[in-house]
Formats: C-alpha cells, structure tokens, sequence
C-alpha cells in the first residue's frame, strides 16, 4: 500500500512563522471561547473588554445543565449519531463490498443514485421527511433522527468504502474462493479485516455529520426530551437573554465528544486516507 | 309478585349502568394520567418563564393525574413552529395564539370552538378590547392571556437629569435620541445612546417598524372592502423609513441595529447603554432581572406621532387557545381558566409586567404601578392587527426594507416602493 | 469489467445474487428514504400547497417564476460565489499547510494536531463563536482592532452587505479547511518519493518540484474533493443561517436559506420545492461540467 511516509522537502525558514501564524487563527477563536465561557455575568459585558476573566469560574458550566435540559441533549446527540454511525458503517461497507466485487443489474444505476443524492439540497428533504416519520410515528424521536441521518450519511459512505474496497485486489477474494470460502465467508474473515482503516475513516465522517446537523434536529423534534446538541446551542441565540458565556460553555461540552473520537482514530483516518487514495 | 323481589335487582343494575354516564370523561378518570401539551413561548423567557412553569406547578399540585409538558419556542419562531407542527399533525393540546397569527391558524383549522370550549359566561369575563381582537369571521380563536401595549420606554432619570420631556412628535424623537447619546466618561467612546433600535428582520423588528409607520399616519395593511390594501407607499411611510435612516446615520443608535433583536436591544438597556425603545411594559420586568439596579428607573409614554395622527398602539397580545384535534378539551380548558384566574393574572403582572385581560384581575390596585402607567394610557388606544392570512410575511417585506435603507442600499421612496409592490403581490396571490 | 451479454451462467447468477444481498440494506435505505422523498419534493413542486388542506395543481408555474425572479437569481449568484470562495479558501490553506506539515519540519505531530481542531467544532458552534467575536460592543475583533487603533468607532461587521459576506467566507473556510489538508497530506504521502529525487536532479527547486510533482500526485484526491466540497457548500446553511440569517437585507441570502424561508416562514412549500429542483439540476449540471473538463479515472 502505502510508501514509508518520509518527509517531501526541507523545512523551509518560512514554514514555521506560516505555521504559527496558523495555529494562531486557529486558536485565538478558540482560547476567545474559552475565556467568555470562564466569565460570569458583569465580566462578560465589561467595557472594556477583558481578555481573560479577572475571576475564572466554572458557573456557566453548571448552570448551562440547571437552567437548559443538557443532558438530555447530550444523551440525545450520543444516541442518535452513536447509532446511526454504526447502522450507516454497516450498510455502506457491505453494499461497498458488493459493489466492488459482483457485477448484478442496477449497479451502474445505483453507483450514479449515491452522486445524484449528494446533489440535492437538503433543506428540501425535510417536508417528505415529515410524512414519512409522521405515517412512521417517529416524529420527535430519537428513532426517526436515526433513521434520518442514516439516510444522509449512506450515500457517501458507500462511496467511501466502494472506493477504499477498490484498492484491496481481488486476487484475496480468488485465493479465499480457491480455498473453498463462500462470498459471505470471504467478506467476513479475509476482506473485511484489511478494511478497516477505511471504515475507520467511514465512521469518523458519519459520525462528525451526525454530530453537526441541526436543520433536520431542529424541524423534526419538538421537545425538549428529544432535541439534540447543536438545536439546544441554536436555540440558546434564539433565547430573549444571550447569555454568551452560557453559550460558550455549551459549546465546549458539544466538541469534546468529537475531539476524544478524533484522538483514538487519528492514526487510523491518516492512514486510511492514504491508503484509499494511493489507489484513486 | 316476582316484580318486588327483582325490583331492587333492577334498580342497582340500572344503578350500575348509569355510573359510567355520571363518572367524569375518560380522560379525567381517577388513576390514569394525562399528559397536557402546551406550547408557549413565554415559557423560554426570563422572569416569565419561572412564573409560567409557577403556574402550571400549581395546577399540577391541584389535578395529580394530569402533567403539563410545555414546548418551548421563543417568540420569533412561534408561528414557524406552530405551522410545522399543523403541518406535521403534532399540534399540542393548548398552544400561544395572537391577532397576527390567527388568521393563519383559522385557515389551518387548527383552532377548536373556543366559544364552545370556555363558553359563553366566561368569555363575557374579558375586557371588551382584548376580547374584540381575538375573533375572525365572528368566531373566537383564543383566550386572550395578556397584553403589552407597545409604546415608548424611557429612562425616567436620564430624561430627568438633562431636563426634558419624552418627545411628542418625531422630529422632537430624532433630537432628543441625538441628544441622549453621550460620552460619559470623556474618553471619546459612546457611552449610552439615545434610541435601541429593534432592528432585525423578524417580527419583534417589523412589529415595531409598523407602529412607527403607523405613528406617521400610513398603515402597512388594511381592510377594504373584502380585500385588502397597502399603505406602505403613502408619504407617511416614506418618512417612517426615512426615519430609521436618519436615526442610524445620526448615531443615535448603538452599532449593530441590524442584528439588534428584542433581546438584545433589552440587554441595551439592562447595561445602560440606551435610552429609549419601543416596547411594552414587560420589557420592564426584562430589564430589572438583568440589571435590578434599574428599579424604577424606567417609564413608559405614548409614542410619538405626526401632527394630526391619532396613535395606533399594538397591544402585542397573546393568548390561549386550544387544538380542534385535541382529545383533552375540557381539560385544557380548565388550564386555560386556571392561568387567567385573578389571582394569577396579578402574580403574572406583577413578575413581568404583563397586563392582564380579564376584568376581575384588571379591577386590581396591584395593577395600576406608576412604572405601568405611561403603557396602561397607551392601551387605549389599541388597534386590531389585520386579519389576514399572510399577515405575518409582511414581518420579511418590512424588514428587508428598513434594512436597506439603514445601510443606505435603498432610499427610503425605493424602500417604500418595494415594500408596497411585494405587500401588493402578496394581496394578490392570497385572494 | 464486461457486462454479461444476456446469457448467464449459474455462477454468475449466484454472483449476482451474492451482490445484490450485499447491497440491498444500503439499497433499501436510499430507495426509501432518498429516492422516495427525492420524487415526493419534486411532486410537491408542481403544486400549489400548505401541505394541510391546499393542494392547487400549478404545473411548471413556480419553476418559471423562480428563474424569472431577480431575487432568486439573485441568491444563485451569492451562493455560487460563496462555493467558489470557500472552496479555493479550503484548498489554498488545506494545501499549503499539508506542503508544510509534510516537509522535515519539527513537531509535526503538535502542529497537525492543533490545525486540525477546527474541523472537530459542530457548525453551531463555529457560527456562534464568530457571530461573538463580530459583535459590534463587545466582540474581540472590534477590541483588537481599536487597541492597534486601526479603527476609532465600533464597527457593525456584520450589519455590512460585504463584511457579512466575507465573515460567512472567513468562518466557513476557518472550518472546513481541515478535512482538505487532511486528504493533501495523504495524498502526497502517497507520491513515490522517487519523483522528488528525479526532479531534484533535474536541477527543480522547491518550488517546481511542487508544480510539477506534487500537484499532479495531488490531482486525482483533490479532483474528487472539489466536485464534493462545492456541493456540500452550495448547499450550505447551518453558518451563514446562524451567523446573519441570510443579512443585511440579502447580502448573504445563500440559496439553502432562501429555500428555508420560503418553505418555513411563508409556508409556500411548493415554490420551495421548485426552488430545490433547480438547484439540484444546477449541482448535476456542474458536476458533469467539472468532470469533462477535468477527466480522471475514478468511475
């Protein structure tokens, strides 16, 4: 697969004040969170400006759970995105894995289907979503979000997995046949193993898609039981009194799921990426 | 001679027959519990909120079997939210319904018989103006919760201190919103401006956009006949749009109209950096859980007009009104009758300055506060919101357009003639 | 890769049965739960309709007035300006920085990491984060740029038809240009560095080695990344929504936005629909268009 990943290049005397400069844009909105989510009432609204809290305190951390349903937000958010990574990975390898390994009618259909859908803008799919949960009775569900962003993720995903499947030879699949291996066999104990990394990388999109979407949360729960993360952030502008620190503290508790996801898989998605492209 | 004897049988068998008849209905039978669905979006507000959820504790308290679950939305995404959820079939057993918005929800169908629902005797409890604006086609589309006459709010010691008076015409507003923006501290930086403009482009922008239309003796929409027509042309108009241009660019205004919704403007002047606004009296009670040192510190007054206009006040109601598909009528109604009963409707006006609608709370001295006085004077003079369907997409043609002329894309003829054009297509599409 | 020519064999025919079981959950998924609503949004196109208790057949009436309508067209126009900049902003910082995470520089690891955050914040969050530091009062930006003393009055960023525009831009590309850097580091790590050493002998600098090794490698990921990117943010909502809801007036009424006004505040779902339906015919139109002018092998 991959060369041994050895560096392209000197490192030019120019590099690191381009890549501090970076981490700099980077981080400034990021420390700037940070500090307005440390700040209490008058502090926040202090003029002028304070750059970091005179009295860091962590109240707009707690009240952000007293005063708003968070946890269930969060437990919400887990649920749905949890499941519908998991539902989607597994859809899409298998049917990835078919489309890379069998000829049958309607593939060509389908392969041109998985583009066409990414094309549609989708803040128009929600009314036919409507009556689809609504006949399902999944509306303002947790379910009904599942299925919701499975439906998002699948097309994509399978792209993904078509793609990275393309890039495992096939003379595996001849070599486990020779020995006797049906397709499913062969899938489950010889391909499926080296396809890791590229279902890694799979999970890793459906799950930061999952965790983003709010156009769909929003118009498809209504209470407070079921509505996810980023329609609780939303709807804290939306409120009478913008309590920013409460908001930024908010913000925080909704990116440190996706960061520790990121920090175990990290290896994974680099390599994986590597790997699917090499054969691209 | 068998008739004695089975005649007690008979009579505690027909006895037993008529029990399900006399019990309550099936929904308030004792042990089975009802889940009541309230939309509200007071429920997501500062010290509305805890009074409402105050409330619907106490009924609670009172009726063990029922639970009221409240869906919160905040005011700007009411009707938004409301559609979707008709649309959807989800409507909740009681929901917030207004003059803006009922039109809309009439056409929907999504209004039970109020009339029928609260009867007679107890709709003959409201005051008559409240009352007067809750009907389309002479029927009664909610019960009417409160009412927040939007007029001028002002900082009664800041007009104090330098001497005047709130303006009684619009030209007097404009010196006065220039004079009031000063730089405390000399260091060169505003420090409090003279007017929060509520600028944004929804409907706490637009609401109050339309009574400064109307304050120039022009008037967005109204009756004619059986249709409708547009005053967004007339020459009062031009001058209300132009108005909001010459606010902005004298710098009475604090940076940021545009994104300057009802929260933020009441931030504005929680934080003592403007003035005045145009709102209602429970921006008060806003204002004072933000900032309790400005107790007393707030008035309100008519708003200005231009000469010879007689003002035409929104009284920015709200009220309760129950779903045609809920299978809890009777109980909603119940909750309705408990909000509005006296003792409530004075706890509710006096944690957030609402004023009440029904005449045995309104009859309170509780009531009459001097800080409520300017807006009880201004209720007077309460006009009814037009009744049409596609009233509350006027909020968009308004908005886009004073929002135009404030970052000066339009002047304000090219702004009133659009808002007229798109109000007439609107017209025509909904006939 | 031949299609069989009418007759199967029975091996074949098993294979063809073991592919279609393989595909079929994924299959059964987008049948209903993309084609369905796909066909259903076009339905709704034609009429007329609150979805409740109007339903008022109008044909192609609402396809007509959207491409004759100035506003509409208008909106096109922003969001396609929007795409392009975002995009040749994703690709601009994605690959620089992936050239100078992949060269002998020190601490790769750090700097990858923080370079990386970006992409880890929900939408939500960055919109939020920006639309604060815009703020005219209290916003960083206005307090930075005042104690440089570039500016003496407090700006309203966002209030401005061309500065809302470019904080849309700004924060979308502050967001998104991770997942780029990421696939042009694979990318070139994926580039024999053989090439690199062919080129260094041949008397290339730095910077041809670049032109004329390490863009073509990058060409086929990138290629793809293009197509997508574009798409996803000329569908894009969620930052400029929450950022200025489509303002000041329509500086940055993207298309999405548009489609959500018209659909959820006037209620008028089947001019909404349309509106999708040509957006949607306008991504194929583009996607067809890039990949004749950019032809690879990925099928």
């Amino acid at each position: 697969m991959s060369k041994p990943s050895s560096a392209i290049g000197g490192a030019h005397p120019l590099f690191y004040p381009l890549l501090l400069v970076a981490c700099a844009i980077v981080m400034v909105p990021v420390l700037w969170m940070l500090s307005t989510s440390l700040k209490n009432e008058t502090e926040l609204f202090r003029d002028p400006l304070l750059l970091w809290p005179e009295k860091p305190t962590l109240a707009a951390f707690r009240s952000v759970f007293q005063d708003y349903p968070f946890g269930a937000y969060i437990r919400n958010s887990l649920v749905v995105v949890i499941c519908a990574t998991a539902i989607s990975l597994a859809f899409s390898t298998l049917a990835g894995y078919g489309l890379s390994r069998f000829r049958f009618g309607g593939r060509g259909a389908f392969l041109a289907f998985l583009l066409l859908s990414q094309m549609f803008p989708s803040v128009m799919l929600i009314i036919p979503y409507f009556k689809i949960l609504k006949s399902a009775g999944l509306l303002d569900s947790r379910l009904g979000l599942i299925v919701t962003y499975v439906s998002f993720t699948i097309p994509f995903c399978t792209w993904m997995m078509y793609g990275y499947f393309r890039s495992i030879p096939t003379e595996l699949d001849e070599a486990a046949a020779i020995d006797g291996c049906g397709a499913v066999r062969t899938f489950f104990t010889v391909i499926l193993p080296l396809a890791l990394p590229g279902m890694v990388a799979t999970s890793v999109y459906a799950f930061i898609t999952g965790w983003n979407e709010y156009l769909f949360a929003l118009i498809l729960t209504n209470s407070e039981e079921q509505k996810t993360l980023p329609v609780g952030i939303g709807q804290l502008i939306g409120q009478y009194r913008i309590e920013w620190n409460e908001l930024m503290a908010a913000s925080i508790y909704s990116t440190i799921p996706l960061m520790i996801f990121f920090l175990f898989l990290q290896r994974y998605l680099i390599s994986s990426l590597t790997a699917g492209a090499v054969k691209n | 001679m068998t008739l004695p004897k089975t005649l007690p049988m008979l009579l505690s068998l027909g006895a037993v027959a008529l029990v399900p008849a006399l019990a309550p209905s099936p929904a308030l039978a004792a042990g089975e519990l009802v889940t009541l669905t309230v939309l509200s979006s007071t429920i997501v507000e500062g010290p509305e909120g805890k009074a409402e959820q105050g409330f619907a504790d106490a009924f609670m308290a009172e009726n063990p079997d029922v639970t009221i679950e409240f869906i919160g939305v905040p005011a700007n995404e009411l009707y938004a939210k409301t559609n979707t959820l008709a649309i959807s079939g989800e409507m909740p057993d009681v929901f917030i319904n207004s003059p803006e918005f009922m039109a809309q929800a009439h056409d929907l169908g999504i209004v039970a018989d109020m009339e029928a629902v609260l009867g007679a005797d107890y709709l003959a409890g409201f005051a008559d103006g409240p009352l007067a604006q809750a009907t389309v086609e002479g029927e009664y589309q909610f019960a009417p919760w409160f009412t927040i006459p939007n007029t001028l709010l002002y900082r009664r010691d800041v007009f104090e201190e330098a001497g005047i008076e709130p303006p009684t015409d619009w030209d007097e507003f404009r010196d006065v919103a220039k004079q009031l923006t000063v730089d405390i501290d000399g260091d060169g930086q505003t420090d409090r401006w003279g007017f929060a403009m509520v600028g944004s482009n929804n409907g706490s922008g637009a609401g109050r956009f339309f009574l400064v239309l109307r304050a120039h003796g022009a008037e967005e929409l109204s009756a004619d006949g059986d249709g409708w027509v547009t005053g967004f042309d007339a020459p009062g108009a031009v001058a209300a749009f132009q108005l909001y241009g010459d606010l902005v660019a004298d710098g009475s205004v604090p940076p940021g109209p545009l994104q300057t919704s009802y929260g933020e403007a009441v931030s504005l002047i929680a934080s003592d950096k403007a003035a005045m606004m145009i709102t209602g009296p429970h921006t008060i009670g806003a204002v004072l859980d933000q900032n309790p040192d400005m107790a007393g510190k707030l008035a309100g007054a008519l708003l200005p007009t231009l000469e010879g206009v007689t003002p035409q006040i929104n009284l920015g109601m709200f009220g309760w009104a129950v779903s045609a598909d809920s299978e809890h009528k009777e109980l909603a109604a119940r909750y309705i009758a408990f909000i509005l009963n006296k003792d409530n409707q004075v706890a509710w006006n006096l944690a957030t300055g609402r004023l009440p609608t029904r005449l045995d709370a309104l009859a309170d001295p509780r009531i009459a506060r001097p800080e409520l006085e300017g807006f009880i004077e201004a209720a007077e003079y309460g006009y009814q919101v037009p009744t049409a369907r596609f009233y509350p997409d006027l909020f968009g043609v308004a908005g886009d357009n004073y929002q135009a002329v404030i970052i000066g894309q339009l002047s304000a003829e090219e702004a009133a003639t659009d808002a007229a054009a798109r109000t007439e297509r609107l017209i025509d599409n909904n006939r | 890769m031949a299609r069989e020519a009418g007759r199967r064999s029975p091996a074949a025919a098993a294979r063809s049965r073991a592919g279609f079981a393989f595909v079929s959950p994924a299959m059964l998924v987008m049948l209903l739960l993309v084609a369905y609503p796909l066909a259903y949004g076009m339905y709704i196109s034609l009429f007329r309709t609150n979805l409740l208790n109007r339903w008022d057949f109008v044909g192609l009436t609402f396809f007509v007035q959207s491409l004759s309508d100035p506003g509409f067209l208008r909106s096109l126009f922003i969001t396609a300006l929007y795409a392009i900049l975002v995009v040749s902003g994703h690709l601009l910082v994605g690959v620089t920085l992936a050239v100078v995470l992949a060269s002998a520089i020190r601490l790769q690891v750090l700097f990858r990491a923080i370079l990386i955050l970006p992409w880890l914040f929900p939408e939500v969050v960055v919109a939020l984060i920006f639309r604060w530091i815009f703020d005219p009062i209290f916003g960083l930006l206005n307090h930075v740029l005042e104690t440089i003393g570039l500016i003496s009055t407090q700006v309203a960023w966002l209030d401005d038809p061309t500065w809302a525009f470019v904080a849309v831009v700004g924060a979308a590309v502050w967001k998104g240009y991770p997942l780029v850097m990421l696939l042009a580091l694979a990318g070139l790590q994926s580039i024999p560095r053989d090439r690199y050493e062919a080129a260094a002998l041949d008397g290339a600098g730095r910077f041809a080695q670049f032109r004329y090794v390490s863009l073509p490698g990058l060409a086929p990921i990138l290629g793809v990344a293009v197509i997508l990117e574009f798409v996803w943010w000329f569908k894009h909502f969620t930052i400029v929504w929450l950022m200025t809801k489509g303002g000041p007036v329509d500086a940055t009424n993207v298309v999405s936005i548009d489609i959500y006004r018209t659909a959820f505040q006037s209620f008028d779902f089947g001019r909404a629909s349309a509106m999708a339906v040509i957006v949607l015919f306008i991504c194929i139109a583009f996607a067809i268009a890039y990949r004749w002018l950019v032809p690879d092998e990925q099928a």
